[in-house]
């Protein structure tokens, strides 16, 4: 039994290594169906364990309020809408203050600007923040100072650097003090802030930050806010902040059914099943695509069989003659198929593995936290779809074989 | 009786044209027999021997192999028998090009229910050597002329030991003096007790056997 595995496998290596372009070819789809799979299932927990990481980075215990209402379990509408939602308010801000298991809160508005410093011109993005904000971030100041409710309040023209803008703009000398024009209209630098790297989409040390109604007034001319963010004392205060939140948001915006909300509360927890869960559809999504490769892949194989199965008609019928029964012909090529579908998948698996591997590489050079994830469930998963491939798309070919009557077969050119 | 056909026909159908290739052949051959099969192409004697060697089935008549009619044996049964108890042997001697004169000897062992592998491959050796292929062993069948590759295949149709040996124009693709290695073998074959029916075109190929039979248009005349 061993023995007859052995020896056919044995030709089978030796048949088809004499055609090994042909071979390749037609295993072709197969590969890149796998390799795809494997590379899809490897970059989604990249992805998401990348950016959960980043998460994490952002914040514990944090508590965001957004506009616009939403369904339970799903994203705030605002994610979704084309135009701005303006329900929120800097007064519902500060109204939520003194809410009681709360460490600190910020309204937060955030938008693009121009900066100009001597001949040089960039464009950066800027969030309006209150002083609350380096305790709600859990950040800090490297140099000089944050600005304070005072200067908030006036709308004080001052801008707190993020750390790279900092760099690219002063190099070595000492921005503290220096004016710097801001959408045509001086602001002094009074702040530098610690390095912080990319969290999300995010890379914090290339923004500027501003006073909230410096923000709000002079530079967007808005009346709204885009989101508030609190840090909660502990995780199990969470709850009960969040309905002290909805209580006082809804009787200030003078809603009486939960249905009426015209803001979302998301804490950290919620945002991240939230992403893991529209995250694992996208995936799910890109599977099924890659599976249509299988299937072409899959057809290749049945192909190459039936050309395999009728080259080799002579040899059936002499496998026949000397005494080879329908099954072991059947098996035979059986096992062919899923041979090759095997070493298909193997390579798959490999150019998959290379192609994240490289993804990974590269990503890390542009400073993307970006972990090389080795999904081993996608790997045994995808040897076994390859075999369960060679069994299926392998097994008409093979009834084929087996079917033929030696004599039939022996006489056969 | 060994081996027994009663009006034996076969029909080739192929599309819708019906060639009869056997018009109803009676034959009887007794075991130990050494019988050769002559007559023109077309005539039918391969048709006759793929039935005998049950590789193929008639259409109509009977067959018995050991008294038994084998229209009542399974497909299985078919394949235990030909591995079994007949050897084949073939005009274009059928080997297996990809793998060694060893291997291809021990092809009929692979399919067979017990055997002993280091034991058949002694058995196989030793026999490689009775008809002076012992240097040949290992090489592929590309490397050796035809008539040593007629003798390979002799000896994958011996490897099973079978009662019956069955040699469709063995020496068709062959020289004068290999035709003479080979026949002389059959011969040998014939003398250790076995079963031997051979095709041929050639009067002194047909000479080395006990009974010719000749067939003419599907019938044995
Ligand atoms: N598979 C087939 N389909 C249709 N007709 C066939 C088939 N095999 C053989 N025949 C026909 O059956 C008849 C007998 O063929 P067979 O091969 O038995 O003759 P033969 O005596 O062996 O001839 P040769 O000496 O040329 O080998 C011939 O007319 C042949 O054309
Ligand atoms: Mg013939």
């Amino acid at each position: 039994m061993l023995k007859t595995f052995l020896l056919n496998l044995k030709l089978f290596l030796l048949y088809s290594s004499s055609h090994k372009l042909r071979t390749f070819l037609t295993t072709l789809g197969l590969i890149i169906g796998i390799g795809s799979l494997v590379l899809i299932v490897s970059l989604g927990n990249s992805a998401q364990k990348s950016i959960a990481v980043q998460m994490q980075k952002l914040g514990t215990n944090l508590i965001t309020i957004l506009p616009g209402g939403s369904e339970e379990g799903k994203p705030a509408s605002q994610l979704f809408s084309s135009q701005e939602i303006t329900t929120l308010k800097y007064e519902d801000a500060q109204a939520l203050k003194d809410t009681p298991g709360i460490v600190a809160l910020t309204a937060y508005v955030r938008g693009t600007v121009v900066l100009n410093y001597l001949n040089k011109t960039k464009n950066v993005l800027f969030s309006g923040v209150e002083p609350e904000y380096l305790l709600v971030e859990n950040t800090q100041i490297e140099k000089g100072r944050f600005f304070n409710e005072d200067e908030n309040e006036s709308m004080a023209k001052v801008v707190v650097l993020g750390w790279q803008i900092a760099k690219d703009l002063f190099q070595r000398s000492d921005p503290l003090g220096k004016k710097i024009k801001i959408n045509n209209q001086n602001f002094k630098i009074i702040g530098v802030m610690k390095k912080r790297g990319k969290i999300m989409f995010f890379d914090y040390d290339k923004e500027i930050f501003l006073p909230l109604k410096t923000a709000q007034k002079i530079i967007l001319g808005i009346d709204h806010i885009n989101f508030i963010r609190a840090k909660a004392v502990n995780e199990k205060l969470i709850p009960l902040i969040s309905t002290y939140f909805k209580k006082t948001l809804r009787y200030r915006h003078r809603i009486t059914e939960a249905k009426k909300d015209d803001f979302t509360i998301k804490d950290s927890q919620q945002m991240l099943d939230i992403f893991y869960k529209t995250t694992n559809t996208l995936k799910l999504f890109l599977a099924i695509i890659a599976s249509v490769s299988l299937l072409v892949g899959g057809i290749g194989i049945a192909n190459v069989m039936y050309v395999i199965v009728d080259e080799r008609i002579r040899e059936i019928g002499l496998r026949k003659a000397v005494g080879a029964k329908n099954s072991d012909i059947l098996y035979q090529f059986l096992l062919e198929s899923i041979i090759l579908t095997l070493i298909g998948g193997v390579i798959g698996i490999f150019l998959g593995i290379l192609a994240e591997f490289l993804i990974s590489v590269i990503a890390n050079r542009f400073g993307l936290l970006w972990p090389f994830i080795i999904s081993w469930p996608s790997i045994f998963i995808s040897l076994f779809v390859s075999f369960l491939i060679g069994l299926f798309f392998g097994f008409l070919p093979a009834r084929k074989a087996s079917q033929f009557s030696p004599a039939q077969a022996m006489r056969y050119e | 009786m060994f081996i027994k056909l009663i009006d034996v026909k076969k029909d080739y159908l192929s599309g819708k044209v019906v060639t009869p290739a056997l018009r109803g052949v009676n034959l009887e051959i007794k075991r130990g027999e050494f019988v050769a099969i002559v007559g023109s192409s077309g005539s039918g004697k391969s048709t006759l021997m793929h039935i005998i060697g049950l590789l193929d089935k008639p259409t109509a008549g009977k067959y018995l192999l050991s008294n038994k009619d084998v229209s009542s044996l399974s497909d299985d049964q078919l394949a235990y028998l030909r591995n079994e108890k007949i050897g084949f042997v073939f005009q274009s001697f059928n080997l297996l090009p990809k793998i060694s004169v060893l291997d291809n000897v021990l092809l009929p062992t692979l399919y067979s229910k017990e055997t002993n592998h280091s034991k058949a491959k002694k058995e196989a050796i030793s026999l490689l050597e009775k008809v002076g292929l012992k240097e040949k062993i290992t090489v592929k069948p590309n490397e050796i002329s035809g008539g040593e590759q007629q003798r390979v295949a002799i000896v994958r149709a011996l490897i099973n030991n079978p009662d019956l040996v069955l040699a469709d124009e063995p020496t068709g693709n062959l020289d004068s003096k290999s035709s003479k290695v080979i026949m002389e073998i059959f011969s040998k074959i014939h003398q250790e007790g076995k079963t031997i029916i051979i095709v041929t075109h050639e009067d002194n190929i047909a000479k080395y056997a006990q009974r010719i039979v000749t067939m003419k248009d599907g019938k044995i005349i």
